[in-house]
């Protein structure tokens, strides 16, 4: 089976490669390698037989001496997968011979190889990129992008309390880099791959959170189970299966309401850089704080900047310490003058309009431009979420097209259809149903809205509570990891 | 009901005693009068319900006419933290139309100029943000008088120095607190409160909603170490636990041996910051409200939003307090022991040693409707909440 867009990867460690790689860890045991052998078994296959998991990543060569081993350990796998009508993706990492890995791999049968860096040339079959967040570039020919350092999902144990205007706890959350990448590369599909922290056993909602919040940003998790998971999988163990059964079910969600990903984000705000180094953290740290001042915003890649819509942005944050090229300026500094704020970093050249009065504890000096106002920091590295907490208050609350109240756990996700219809994301980090239920303020006009959810049997009918000021105010059930609220006009 | 104490209640009572000021002022605090009334909606009733109240009071041009107001409301807490869908003006925040009505008032009454206060939570941002982000309409109350204005007073704002505000008597934990400048460019104090219960306190009322006068550049968790920070970050846990210093250049701790529970600190702070910035007229809100804690807790304490239907007002925060806690149920000459003061000093009590105002209800002139018509006892809603969750 071809690797494309569509496909719903799954991570399938087994085999000499990777009991050889693992062996090495702290804690690794006897019972882990019997497992790890296990999964070569082509019976093992009936743990993905009837879920949405159509691809499975295998160990393909890391450059060590297990590697002609593992590629002839899989082979009776990857024929028993391909009858079934799985693609199987070879991971090639580390020292490998990257040309022989390759070449093996298409003579196996595999669907196509992931690696990190260039495609070594002339490869006869599909090379997915596997890089690192910050390497993710959208020039590749694959029809899928893929990021190897993806964050398991939730809130850090010991999480500090944000040092902002609220109390809300960090969370853990592919948002940023998951946004990024589909920004940098429109029309591609995104894996994301992370694996479960080994140090805790893990409910299943957990893991559901896992496929929920690359899948809200239009990504799809490389499903990577645990070792006791996947040990009591083998053995048939109940609640391995139940829970196996709310992860597919989660899967099967998100593949049944994929339409969301053809969906915009909606937000008056955009952040607009190139996502890369020097100031890939400073997008990046922006793009995560943001959810959690509850700000909707929408993703720029600078290099398309020019000739995307603005249509509906009051503001626009530059993040780059290198200036934009001429027409750009020209074209942000239009969009201020005809009433938006740009907020630029400490190094904006010349900066246009006058000094207008703004409060002095904030990290911008504002200046009138026009009907609107250019915002340049003051300082050189600021902290991320400050930075994006005083672009908020510049703002103002007035232009809030989104608010979710209670649920300091949870994180909303706005987008559009073409077609006026919306979407509002709901994920909750906590995995644990909060003591209120969320609660979204909308401030676009919608006839009707229900909500659905991988927790609820059937789509639920939401009431539209109108609001004295305009919008209206959406009341949810509790739930435990993920909802979404669709909206009709 | 008596509770027993624990052996560390007890010394810290006994650590009550000995930091009780060595003359009380308590002989010579002030009665008050205070009126009650009921009110069960912000609807059409509210105004002429306050305006009874206020005559009732003697009228509010003696004490505003041609005079600067300053207004501090109570926006405590995590603004997107609503209690089961109440909106905060519901719950735990002062309410737009009841803030609108106090300002209409002040302006009635001959007020030169209105400043609404609030230092609230972490925050520096302008008080309009925070009423936007609630669907609030600032200008209906920047319209309800001339000359209104907003300030956070969580930073320095629009001063150009904090204001020192020293204890009469030297003060129970501090001597004295810095203040941002608009707590004393004013002629006349009001503190519009919400009628709630405290999880540290007790309670909170008139005189609690005085301590978010402290700013957190001094008194914040990221307040600066010798001097105040710009801009405020974190929370007033100093005052709950003493674990960090207030900014060096703010009077500092008399005694750093004193105890560091909150439910011996706090009530001194509260008490000796209505003795250093006396109000001068205290106003209680309790038509909707929320109780079991000043602000929402995320389920670990038993809390609901309800109607008590009911407004405060007296020109004494002591007494206007004491009136208070009689409508949600309690005893304000309780001490430690009794609930609401079941792990706290009374604050009532040790404000009253400083000379601030009367808690016996005897003693004080209240008018108006009788207590007893308006009683919503808070402890009853409580022990529904657990009830219902014991049969969960």
């Amino acid at each position: 089976m071809a690797v494309n867009a569509e496909s719903v990867p799954m991570r399938w460690p087994a085999g000499p490669l990777d009991i050889a790689r693992r062996e090495k860890e702290k804690g690794f045991s006897a019972e882990t390698a019997e497992v790890l052998r296990r999964w070569l078994d082509p019976a093992s296959l009936a743990v993905v037989q009837s879920t949405p998991v159509n691809c499975l990543v295998v160990s393909w060569a890391s450059g060590l001496p297990a590697d002609a081993g593992q590629q002839q350990a899989l082979k009776p796998l990857i024929d028993k997968g391909r009858e079934a009508g799985l693609g199987f993706v070879g991971l090639i990492e580390g020292q490998a011979n990257r040309s022989a890995a390759v070449a093996a791999a298409q003579s196996a049968g595999l669907s196509a190889v992931a690696m990190e860096g260039d495609a070594p040339a002339g490869a006869g079959i599909p090379v997915i990129p596997w890089n690192k967040a910050a390497e993710v570039r959208g020039t590749a020919s694959s029809p899928v992008l893929g990021i190897s350092d993806g964050l398991w999902p939730g809130v850090p144990s010991g999480a500090p309390v944000l040092g902002g205007p609220t109390t809300l706890p960090w969370i853990d959350s592919n948002v940023a880099i998951v946004l990024i990448a589909r920004a940098l590369a429109p029309g591609k599909g995104v894996w994301i791959g992370f694996d479960p922290p080994q140090q805790a056993k893990l409910a299943a909602e957990a893991y559901m959170l896992a496929v929920a919040d690359p899948a809200t940003y239009g990504a799809r998790w490389v499903v990577s189970l645990d070792d006791p998971l996947r040990a009591d999988l083998t053995a048939r163990k109940q609640p391995a299966v139940d829970a196996w059964k709310k992860v597919t079910g989660t899967l099967e969600f998100f593949e049944q309401h994929k339409q969301a990903r053809t969906y915009q984000p909606a937000g008056v705000l955009a952040v607009m850089s190139n996502f890369a180094k020097p100031d890939w953290e400073a997008g990046r740290d922006a793009l995560n704080s943001l959810p959690r001042l509850r700000q909707p915003f929408r993703v720029m890649a600078r290099s398309q900047a020019a000739a995307a819509s603005w249509a509906g942005l009051k503001a626009i944050y530059y993040v780059d310490r290198e200036p934009p090229n001429p027409e750009l300026r020209q074209k942000l500094i239009a969009f201020a003058k005809g009433g938006g704020i740009l907020f630029v970093p400490s190094n904006w050249p010349n900066p246009e309009g006058a000094p207008a009065p703004a409060e002095p504890y904030l990290l911008f000096t504002v200046r009138s431009l026009g009907k609107g106002r250019l915002a340049v920091c003051k300082e050189e590295r600021p902290d991320a979420y400050l930075t994006v907490a005083d672009i908020q208050v510049i703002m103002s609350h007035r232009n809030d097209i989104l608010r979710l109240y209670s649920a300091s756990s949870s994180n909303g996700f706005y987008q559009t259809s073409a077609q006026g219809g919306g979407v509002i994301h709901m994920l909750n980090y906590s995995c644990r149903p909060g003591s209120d239920g969320p609660l979204f303020y909308v401030r676009d006009q919608y006839k009707s809205a229900r909500l659905v959810s991988p927790e609820l049997a059937s789509p639920a009918p939401l009431k539209l509570a109108a609001q004295e000021e305009g919008g209206a105010e959406l009341f949810l059930p509790r739930l435990s990891v993920y909802g979404a609220i669709e909206l009709e006009r | 009901m008596k509770q027993d104490l624990t052996r560390r209640q007890v010394l810290a009572g006994a650590g009550a005693l000995l930091a009780r000021p060595a003359l009380s002022r308590a002989a010579t605090a002030p009665t008050a009068r205070v009126t009650v009334a009921k009110c069960k909606t912000y609807g059409p009733e509210l105004v002429p319900t306050l305006g009874t109240m206020f005559d009732q009071l003697g009228g509010l041009g003696r004490l505003v006419k041609g005079k600067t107001v300053a207004l501090k409301v109570n926006f405590i807490g995590v603004r997107w933290q609503r209690l089961d869908g109440a909106k905060m003006e519901d719950t735990f925040w002062s309410h737009p139309r009841m803030i609108g009505a106090v300002v209409h008032f002040l302006g009635k009454a001959g007020a030169r100029r209105i400043r609404v206060l609030e230092g609230a939570w972490s925050s520096a941002e302008p008080l309009p943000e925070l009423m936007l982000s609630q669907n609030w309409r600032p200008q209906d109350i920047l319209n309800a008088a001339p000359n209104v204005e907003f300030e956070n007073t969580n930073y320095l704002g629009t001063g150009k120095k904090y204001s020192r505000f020293m204890v009469p008597g030297g003060g129970l934990i501090y001597p004295g607190y810095d203040l941002n400048h608009s707590y004393e460019d004013c002629d006349v104090f009001v503190s519009l409160a919400k009628l709630k219960e405290h999880a540290a306190a007790g309670f909170t009322m008139s005189m609690k909603n005085v301590y978010g006068a402290t700013p957190i550049t001094i008194y914040g968790t990221g307040a600066g170490v010798d001097e105040p920070s710009i801009r405020p970050r974190g929370s007033r846990g100093l005052f709950h636990s003493a674990f960090r210093l207030p900014s060096k250049s703010a009077p500092q701790q008399k005694d750093m041996t004193l105890p560091t529970e909150p439910g011996y600190r706090l009530p001194r702070i509260v008490a000796e910051i209505n003795a250093a910035r006396p109000v001068h007229l205290a106003i209680i809100e309790g038509i909707h409200t929320a109780t079991g804690a000043e602000t929402n807790y995320g389920g670990s304490r038993p809390q609901a939003a309800v109607q008590p239907g009911v407004l405060i007002a007296g020109t004494n925060s002591v007494a206007t307090d004491a009136v208070g806690l009689a409508v949600i149920g309690y005893d304000p000459m309780a001490d430690r022991g009794t609930p609401p003061f079941a792990t706290a000093d009374n604050t009532l009590h040790l404000a009253e040693d400083l000379g601030v105002g009367v808690r016996d209800l005897s003693r004080n002139e209240i008018v108006g409707t009788p207590i007893k018509d308006v009683v919503f006892s808070y402890a009853a809603v409580r022990d529904k909440i657990l009830a219902a969750q014991k049969k969960a």
